[in-house]
């Protein structure tokens, strides 16, 4: 079960950290090659070298690619890029105070930025403090209602706090669901 | 004359049809048809997360070798539970007829509650 949660736990995050790769990515034409480096439209290619680090899993040269980016960080864009993967990569290493710093400094940059409340609920989440975790799924459900990765964050912090068994019973009897509503589009399964 | 002819010819056609429509699907408890091996469907994934409930019922032809055939949703009160109540049914079996006995034309029904239990705090991990 805990395995289980953490792999949902780590899809979440990489589903976070792949946009912020993608993002820096889109700035420049090859993010990976090093010799790209001084090409015109690379950005920031630490910030992105840090984030196909996290990718790849490598959370300490992920944190450690993203930190020097910081240094060089130009506008808001590219903090708050900065910022998120160094909460995910944190994160990752179960450094949840550290996380915690970093997505604080996200949602100071950009408090309409839902990925950023996904990212402090599993840090919430990781600390044990589920009413806080629980406000900021809130929080990120008002700005993207539909988001599949803050309702995974839900279940998991469901599954925290109150814990389920889940049970399937067979009924034989065909007045066994009377007074129940007949779904209109029932098909045929040869 | 004509229309006539044509009325007739249709009705005519359509005759046969009906005969052939002769296996309407019948419902009936009396299936009289024994479980072999029956399968419990798993709770879906997406709905255990979103703390979802609900009951499916299937309706199905049982085949003289014991597997279940022409398997449709009667009643459901969320779809997310139905595909997994279909996969159950394809895969449960029932103790075959032997070569003299008829085969049942009525449909067997099965119906499965898909229902979450809060976890004692004494049993959590």
């Amino acid at each position: 079960m805990k395995i289980k949660a953490f792999s949902i736990w780590l899809v979440v995050l990489i589903g976070a950290l792949l946009l912020a790769y993608s993002q820096v990515a889109a700035q420049g034409s090859d993010p990976i090659s090093s010799t790209n480096r001084t090409v015109i439209g690379q950005r920031n290619p630490d910030l992105a070298d840090g984030a196909q680090a996290l990718i790849s899993g490598d959370a300490r040269r992920g944190i450690e690619l993203t930190l020097e980016g910081l240094e060089t960080a130009i506008g808001n864009r590219e903090l708050k890029m900065a910022h998120s993967n160094l909460c995910a990569g944190y994160l990752m290493l179960k450094d949840a105070e550290r996380a915690l710093e970093h997505c604080d400094k996200v949602i100071e940059i950009d408090p309409n930025y839902w990925r950023a409340y996904n990212n402090r609920a599993l840090v919430y989440l990781e600390m044990g403090r589920y009413e806080e975790s629980e406000a900021d799924v809130a929080r990120g459900q008002a700005i993207r209602p539909k988001s599949k990765k803050l309702k995974i964050v839900k279940g998991m912090l469901l599954d925290e706090t109150q814990p389920v068994q889940e049970r399937v019973e067979v009924d034989e009897r065909r007045s066994a669901m009377e007074g129940e509503h007949d779904d209109p589009q029932a098909k045929i399964h040869d | 004359m004509t229309r006539l002819l044509i009325v007739l010819l249709a009705a005519a056609a359509i005759a046969p049809a009906a005969g052939a429509a002769g296996d309407i699907d019948t419902e009936d408890e009396n299936t009289d048809r024994v479980p072999l091996h029956t399968i419990i469907p798993d709770y879906p994934e997406e709905a255990r997360r979103d703390r979802i409930e609900g009951n499916v019922q299937v309706c199905f032809k049982i085949s003289r070798a014991g597997m279940p055939w022409r398997i449709a949703v009667r009643k459901s009160t969320n779809r997310v539970f139905e595909k997994p109540a279909i996969k159950a049914v394809r895969a449960s079996t029932f103790t075959p007829l032997g070569p003299t006995e008829p085969v049942p034309k009525i449909k067997a029904c099965r119906t499965f509650r898909f229902y979450l239990e809060p976890v004692p705090e004494d049993e959590r991990e």
